[in-house]
């Protein structure tokens, strides 16, 4: 746990980076800074290890006082992670990593064989451990950074902006990561960001920043998008947010229509009965073990010959699927919008279709969670 | 071709090759004082360089210093210097060293200075203290710079120890000045000859030395940048 009591930071030019910061970060957890620039971020996460001391106010790990230890030991002792990883240019990926192993006095051996396993855990192939960082990609390069935070196994790790280089599809790649590990792990992470989108997605508890350096709201996730305080949050977490929350609620809830769904060995006459009494202008067909195969629209069936089995017709791609148990009414938003048939696939663990919703069903979904 | 000719045949004297005023013991001669007076200028300019550079502090000490005394004509420092502890070996070591110190220190100042402030801000955020930084990153990646400097400093020192014949040591130089006394224009150009082969062997053995001592993830880094 760390706690931050009445912490601030005054620089002698008059600035005031951070005002006076009360929070309590959680153990096990990743608890996210964000804020625009300037409101003090990058200040308050420094006084965890003693980069910054804080004018006047205090923060504690574990009920300590960071002050009470010598710098460098605390320091060894915290995972630090910056912008653009910070690599050593003239180290490979392996020492760069082993870099605290070999500050706590561990032998060479040891470090590298420590090094190897934190590649194997952040996703690097062996094959990379003798390469230095500038022959490696971005993300890749973020990847040693957060492998050679972890090197000794700190409880606490400390992030600035780790992910702000790299390019969107990387990023969300490297979050994903983020998630994976967390769950191994169970990290005190706190993680500084400009990137709402990043505080919702990786983070159990997210601290907004305001500008003079003050915490606007500490809050999770959906609290934070359901219930910001204030119009400087609200604006801050954008005019989108309503689509953002969405991700909080489950797709379970939907109803799903079964009577669209056919059989490949259907034949277009039972089909075009089905689409008439349902009123509907898209059927799904689905294969003998219920997996999807496409959509077939009604105006295409009534040009078929009635016989024909609907296994043998050109179908019309059915996109993305959401699961049902699992994903959110985000999800089958996304599915919906991006189906050329207007809706969306719900389907069980395996890939089985459980049933369809059309837009106007999860309008009305979205319409009574948001009320 | 009369000049080229009678240089050739200045080379090819047999005598020349031998004795106490041969070419090979001249040679020595003129390559232990400039080695002395670079090892001297070392050890004092690196450290120094090495500590400005990490610290910040006497930065503009260093590169004033470094102007001044570059500034300096050689021979006017050597003539005070023999005025004032007399002729030998230490007024042209000590000469030698006054040219060699600012190109050594202010390469050295400046390499440790333009390591990417993120490099040392994570290098202490993982803990690592100031002589670690400075040992551990800083003087690494100086490296390219501070090898530069000592070659530049090299390349004079071998040019300008000629000067110790000025007053009476030995060295390649002794044939430019006992040439000049002599009016033996061969003997004066044949020094010269010698004194620049040399200036192109000290070139040559630094680009070795840096293969050797820069790091080869800096070496490829240049390369990518090429
Ligand atoms: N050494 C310093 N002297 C004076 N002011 C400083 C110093 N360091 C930071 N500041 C100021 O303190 C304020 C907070 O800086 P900080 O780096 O914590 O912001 P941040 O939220 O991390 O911003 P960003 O998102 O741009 O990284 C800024 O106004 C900054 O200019
Ligand atoms: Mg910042």
């Amino acid at each position: 746990m760390i706690t931050f009591e009445g912490a601030a930071k005054h620089y002698p030019d008059g600035t005031v980076a951070v005002a006076g910061l009360d929070l309590t970060v959680e153990s096990g957890r990743t608890t996210v800074f964000v804020g625009p620039s300037g409101s003090g971020k990058t200040t308050s996460l420094r006084m965890v290890n003693r980069m910054v001391e804080p004018t006047s106010g205090k923060v504690l790990v574990d009920g300590r006082d960071v002050r009470s230890q010598n710098p460098a030991q605390l320091r060894r002792s915290i995972g630090y992670v910056i912008q653009q990883a910070g690599l050593f240019p003239h180290r490979t990926v392996r020492d760069n990593i082993a870099t605290v192993p070999l500050l706590l006095g561990r032998g060479r051996g040891r470090a590298r064989a420590r090094a190897a396993e934190l590649m194997d855990l952040v996703g690097l192939e062996p094959s990379q451990a003798k390469r230095y960082p500038h022959q490696l990609s971005g993300g890749q390069q973020q990847r040693v950074g957060v492998a050679r935070a972890l090197a000794a196994d700190p409880p606490v790790l400390l992030m600035d902006e780790p992910f702000s280089a790299v390019d969107p599809v990387v990023r969300t790649g490297l979050q994903d990561e983020l998630l994976r590990l967390q769950a191994e792990l169970r990290k005190t992470v706190v993680l500084v960001t400009h990137d709402i989108d990043e505080a919702v997605r990786v983070g159990d508890r997210i601290a907004v920043f305001r500008p003079g350096g003050e915490l606007a709201q500490y809050d999770t996730p959906e609290r934070l998008l359901t219930h910001p305080v204030d119009d400087f949050v609200e604006s801050f977490i954008g005019y989108d947010r309503g689509v953002r929350r969405l991700a909080f609620f489950p797709a379970n809830h939907l109803s799903l229509r079964e009577d669209v769904v056919l059989d490949d060995q259907d034949t277009v006459e039972r089909a075009l009965n089905t689409v008439d009494t349902a009123g509907e202008p898209w059927a799904l067909v689905v294969d003998q073990r219920r997996l999807p195969l496409g959509w077939v629209a009604a105006d295409r069936l009534r040009r078929e010959p009635s016989g024909v089995e609907l296994g043998r017709l050109d179908l019309t791609a059915y996109g993305h699927t959401f699961d049902v148990e699992r994903d959110s009414l985000r999800a089958a938003l996304d599915a919906a919008v991006l189906s050329p048939a207007g809706r969306a696939v719900g389907v069980d663990g395996d890939g089985r279709v459980l049933g369809v919703v059309s837009q106007a069903d999860l309008g009305g979904a979205i319409w009574s969670v948001s009320g | 071709m009369d000049v080229l000719n009678e240089l050739v045949a200045w080379f090819s004297d047999p005598g020349q090759w031998s004795g106490p005023d041969g070419i090979p013991v001249r040679t020595a001669e003129h390559v232990q004082y400039s080695l002395l007076g670079l090892l001297v200028a070392a050890l004092i300019a690196v450290p120094v360089g090495l500590l400005t550079g990490h610290t910040g502090v006497g930065g503009f000490a260093t590169a004033s210093l470094a102007n001044f005394a570059r500034a300096l004509p050689t021979i006017g420092v050597l003539f005070l210097i023999v005025l004032a502890a007399g002729i030998g070996l230490v007024p042209v070591v000590t000469a030698l060293v006054a040219l060699a110190v600012p190109p050594i220190l202010v390469n050295t100042h400046e390499g440790v200075r333009q390591v990417d402030p993120a490099l040392k801000d994570a290098a202490l955020g993982m803990g690592m203290r100031g002589g670690q930084v400075l040992l551990r990153l800083e003087l690494p990646v100086a490296v390219p710079l501070v090898v530069n400097g000592l070659r530049t400093a090299a390349v004079q020192v071998v040019a300008t120890a000629t000067i110790a014949a000025y007053v009476g040591v030995g060295g390649l130089g002794r044939y430019i000045v006992d040439g000049q006394a002599r009016q033996d224009l061969t003997m004066m150009l044949g020094g010269s000859v010698l004194v620049v082969l040399l200036a192109v062997v000290t070139t040559l053995l630094f680009a070795g030395l840096s293969r050797l001592l820069v790091a080869p993830g800096l070496r490829s880094l240049a390369a990518a940048h090429r």
